[in-house]
């Protein structure tokens, strides 16, 4: 690579060109579905002006522009550089809510801060993966195999994930806890603490389903296991999208024509059972659609991952990826019954900022990465 | 690689590209394989739905209901078709709780629009937080148009609030037919137990019952064919959203209800309600019935109640009082008080002495009292009428006459010509509670007294004293049978009606000789025309002649030739006390004496025209005492049935007739 290909390589227009912008395409159009859905949500309220799908479409422009802004002038000595620091912060302001936090529908997940209220846990799922992969991108690779040098990463997750539980927002908790182990896992995590942390992971369940999680937690577990039938209580938002999703068909009853959806039958559909207002309307073939694109998007992220030369930024790639599966498939495994409801939305399509800007924060690193992917990266930049 | 060389060599080396590099593989594997997972589950749950179509249904089921159209109730009618009880249009005020934020402070401007007190709006929220959250609970019935448009313009500042119309039953004469006629109302929760109960009508029925427009029938002819009134419920299949809004409707699937049937009543409503006025402030019962068709032409039982109050729920205030009023409003006591008869069953025991053989010329000596077993039964005349016969101790309501008459006849032989006369038996006039009162008779006696009958039964039975029991129907159902010489007509309410049938020719009662009837006759014209008689004022009051033509008209205004019409009757006093015979030495007290409840009951039997007779009529007026000059059972019978007289089809449409034929001899003149 010559000097002049390099300073080329970082004009503006060039920068722009080389964005992955087949990462950009499938993001577009999954917040598009997002804009279509909440049109249809709206329609169903019998008021097509609210403003759902226009505010969802505007946030998503105005994330796209930052994302890509971040992606063309943030490069990963940045990301290296603030991974502690977030993370250490995200720690401190989890403890603050757990201290004064705001209680908003029985959960207590957000800081007041005047005109803007924060919720941490989002703050974390990225400082994690930052920390996660600049501690893994520091660590000589022969410590990654010693359990000692392994535990301080289960500690990493395990203290964030601890402070969520407690609020309660055990799908936030799953999401940190998943990505998480996926980081240490790529990252090359000992196949023997891996077995052994299976082990403990089953025996923690079974103690925290006894002891550690809340009365409606637990009844929500004990709908899906069966243990309980409250087809009007716990059991209705499941109940509800599987009788959306087992009526639809191979192609669904088509746009704006989903009897459980537009007739509000559906609960949360603007949120976390939007996959199940898709695949009312559009079949299980709009429901492949949607889960293809969200699975070419983390091919792409793992794309970005392998020819990333730096091993933070393989990490941090995989990291979003693996946030990104969690999300995906806690959600839908959720409204089709596979896995308890635990209040995890479907990142691009539910209404909502938060899941967007955690999502699109972390696209902004991977886009970066990709940006520049033959860096060979800040190991020791530290020090 | 600054500085490699402190980490312990025995740590195998490791290249972290490889190891990721292969275990993000692993890790894209397993994410396909979750995808897999998620798409099989997909493909599960519409494979089991393609099979047994559960989860369609079961969004049928979510998303269409059915909505009950309750029927409009069928008409009641008078025999001339006048409107007794309609299904009329009411406004009402309602609340939707799901769009109303704050319940009370909604109540309670309409409370200050209505002027109504806070009483009221306290049961009004209770009332709208009892019902559902999504459909409108009626707050308040019947408003006045005016009330109706106070709401109406102001809705938009009131949250939750509905101004709507509803159909609800309606009694245009409200007190006038409370008895006969009766009310509708809510169902209450054990109608809602029993059609649960019964495995024929089960929770459908009872999803029926719960809805807020239907009534059934609670009282009255309104309960007794309510089957026939009520009609068959539509429905509408609609659309609905989760919260049970209405969001649009199957037209296909839609069944209009099918209207009650219209009743027509034998009742003639000018006739009942001046019947109902004659009462004035007293508690009593009227029956008049024609004596060939035994069609009831008037009911009445006062005092009465506005039986539209209980349409919409009765408050309790106004229902404690008219259930607790000592003269029993609720209470139809035309056909289920049960009176002594009084003096009125001389006509039977006189028929009952006739049987037995007493002759024609057969003369009692009355002193004023008769000594029976050790004790003296008194005439209601203390110098006592001397020497009487039938004909005069019918007139003259001699008491002695008739301790003799019934001792002759034996009280087996009484009971059953009174039997024969309709009293003791529950006659179907399609009405519920029909008393069947009580003609008591030896066997009767032992059997329920373990007593052996004695002669002092028999004596008191002749005056219609003891435990006989009888209502103003039978009273008059006797009277009937009386005057129609001996047919045994069957009293009738409903005219027409589904499955009602005409009356059929009344069969002649057995055992019952012409010529004692007609003697019986003739004592009740002496009743209320011969000097003596005990009605004699009822019978003057009367005033109605009929002209050479045929014509009934007021005597006043009846040419010369005109023969009067007359009535025949039967007075009677029934005893709801015991006279005790140390009060009988100080002298009896007087009625007007004594408190209301103790007064003796005045009874009344009557029939006319005499010549031609047509109508027969019962009163009881109770504790009436025969006091209230103005009031009297035969003031009242005379009232009404001189009003029947003229009111009678045939009457009328003679008088008619002779209205025109004056016209016969001039030219013709264009009829509209």
């Amino acid at each position: 690579m010559t000097i002049a290909a390099a300073t080329s390589s970082n004009s503006l227009f060039d920068r722009f060109a080389k964005l992955n912008w087949g990462i950009i395409t499938i993001l577009c159009i999954l917040a598009m579905i997002g804009v279509a859905m909440h049109f249809s949500e709206s329609a169903s309220a019998g008021d097509i002006w609210t403003n759902m799908p226009l505010t969802h479409g505007l946030r998503f422009l105005m994330l796209l522009s930052l994302m890509i802004l971040a992606a063309m002038f943030l490069d990963a000595r940045f990301w290296l550089a603030i991974a502690y620091p977030l993370y250490a912060g995200a720690l401190l302001l989890l403890l603050a809510v757990t201290a004064f936090g705001a209680t908003r529908l029985g959960a207590t997940r957000w800081l007041d801060l005047g005109p803007i209220s924060l919720q941490p846990s989002e703050l974390m799922k990225v400082g994690l993966v930052l920390a996660l992969a600049r501690y893994y991108h520091q660590l000589d690779p022969r410590r990654t195999g010693t359990v000692l040098w392994s535990i301080p990463p289960f500690l990493m997750i395990g203290a964030p994930a601890a402070l969520i539980m407690k609020q309660p927002d055990l799908g936030t908790a799953m999401l940190i806890v998943f990505s998480g182990i996926i980081i240490m896992f790529v990252a090359g995590l000992l196949w023997r603490i891996i077995i052994a942390g299976a082990a403990v992971g089953v025996g923690g369940a079974l103690f925290a389903y006894k002891y550690l999680l809340h009365g409606y937690q637990r009844t929500r577990v004990d709908v899906f296991i069966g243990a309980t039938d409250d087809p009007l209580g716990a059991g209705y938002h499941v109940l509800q999208s599987k009788i959306a999703i087992g009526s639809a068909g191979l192609f669904g009853r088509g746009y704006l024509q989903g009897t459980q959806s537009q007739l509000d039958f559906l609960p949360e559909k603007h949120t976390d059972f939007i996959f199940t207002m898709i695949v009312e309307q559009f079949g299980f073939v709009g429901g492949a659609v949607v889960l293809g694109l969200f699975a070419a998007l983390m091919a792409l992220s793992l794309q970005v991952a392998m020819r990333a030369r730096s091993l933070f930024g393989k990490l941090v790639s995989a990291g979003v990826a693996a946030t990104l599966a969690s999300y995906v498939f806690i959600n839908t495994a959720m409204v089709i019954g596979l896995v308890p409801v635990v209040g995890v939305p479907l990142p691009m399509i539910s209404f909502g900022g938060t899941a967007m800007t955690t999502l699109m924060v972390g696209f902004a690193i991977v886009l970066s990465v990709d940006l520049r992917r033959d860096q060979h990266g800040a190991r020791g930049l530290l020090w | 690689m600054a500085r490699p060389k402190k980490i312990g060599s025995t740590l195998p080396k490791r290249d972290a590209n490889v190891i990721f590099t292969r275990r993000a593989a692993l890790m894209s594997f397993i994410g396909v394989g979750v995808m897999g997972t998620i798409l099989a589950r997909m493909a599960q749950l519409q494979a089991s739905d393609a099979i047994g179509h559960e989860y369609t249904n079961a969004a049928d089921n979510n998303r269409f209901d059915t909505r009950i159209v309750p029927p409009p109730r069928g008409v009641v009618y008078d025999r001339f078709g006048t409107v007794l009880a309609q299904t009329s249009k009411d406004y009402q005020v309602s609340i939707v709780q799901n769009d109303a934020p704050d319940v009370v402070e909604s109540v309670r401007r309409v409370a200050e629009i209505l002027g109504l007190d806070s009483e009221w709006a306290r049961r009004a929220v209770i009332r709208v937080r009892g019902g559902s959250r999504y459909e409108p609970q009626p707050i308040r019935e019947g408003l006045t148009w005016e009330e109706f448009n106070a709401i109406n313009v102001r809705l938009p500042e009131l949250r939750g609030v509905v101004a709507n119309s509803a159909d609800v039953r309606a009694y245009p004469f409200d007190v006038v037919y409370a008895h006969p006629i009766g009310y509708v109302q809510k169902p209450t929760q054990r109608d809602i137990d029993r059609a649960l109960a019964d495995p024929e009508q089960g929770e459908s029925r009872a999803a029926y019952l719960r809805n807020p427009h239907v009534r059934v029938g609670k009282a009255g002819l309104e309960a007794s064919m309510e089957e026939t009134l009520h009609g068959q419920a539509g429905w509408r299949k609609v659309i609905v959203n989760a919260r049970g809004v209405e969001m649009g409707e199957d037209e296909r699937e839609r069944r209009e209800p099918v209207a009650g049937s219209g009743v027509v009543l034998t009742i003639d409503h000018e006739l009942q309600r001046t019947a109902m006025q004659s009462f004035g402030d007293q508690a009593g019962a009227c029956v008049v019935m024609d004596i060939y068709t035994g069609d009831i032409l008037v009911m009445a039982s006062t005092p009465s109640f506005d039986p539209n109050l209980f349409v919409n729920g009765i408050d309790t205030a106004t229902f404690s009082q008219l259930n607790t009023d000592e003269k029993k409003p609720l209470f139809n006591k035309a056909i289920s008080g049960g009176y002594p008869p009084g003096s009125t069953f001389k006509t039977m025991v006189g028929i009952a002495a006739k049987q037995a053989g007493v002759a024609d010329d057969w003369h009692v000596g009355c002193p004023g009292f008769f000594s029976y077993g050790g004790r003296d039964f008194h005439c209601w005349k203390r110098g006592g009428h001397g020497s009487v016969d039938l004909h005069r101790a019918i007139r003259e309501s001699c008491d002695v006459y008739f301790y003799n008459a019934a001792l002759r006849a034996g009280p087996e032989r009484i009971a059953a010509v009174a039997r024969e006369f309709g009293l003791g038996v529950a006659h179907d006039v399609t009405l519920p509670n029909v008393l069947a009162g009580l003609v008591p008779d030896p066997t009767w006696w032992l059997a329920h007294r373990h007593e052996q009958w004695t002669g002092g039964l028999t004596v008191n039975y002749g005056i219609g004293q003891g435990s006989l029991i009888v209502t103003p129907l039978q009273l008059c159902v006797q009277a009937a049978r009386i005057a129609n010489n001996g047919k045994a007509v069957v009293p009738r309410l409903v005219r027409e009606a589904p499955g009602v049938t005409p009356p059929r020719q009344p069969p002649t009662m057995t055992g019952i000789a012409p010529e004692h009837l007609a003697q019986i006759r003739g004592g009740m014209y002496g009743v209320c025309n011969e000097g003596g008689g005990t009605a004699t004022r009822a019978g003057a009051m009367i005033g109605l002649s009929r002209r050479p033509d045929g014509v009934v008209v007021d005597t006043a205004q009846a040419p010369a030739g005109s023969t009067p019409l007359q009535i025949a009757g039967k007075t009677g006093t029934s005893q709801v006390r015991i006279i005790t015979a140390a009060e009988r030495a100080r002298g009896v007290i007087s009625n007007d004496q004594l408190p209301w409840a103790l007064r003796d009951n005045a009874l009344f039997i009557s029939w006319g025209p005499f010549d031609n007779p047509r109508y027969a009529c019962a009163v009881v007026i109770e504790h009436g005492g025969h006091t209230n000059v103005e009031f009297d059972a035969p003031i009242v019978t005379a009232r009404v049935l001189r009003e029947t007289f003229l009111r009678d089809p045939a009457n009328r449409a003679a008088a008619r007739l002779a209205a025109l034929e004056p016209q016969a001899g001039q030219p013709a003149r264009q009829s509209v």
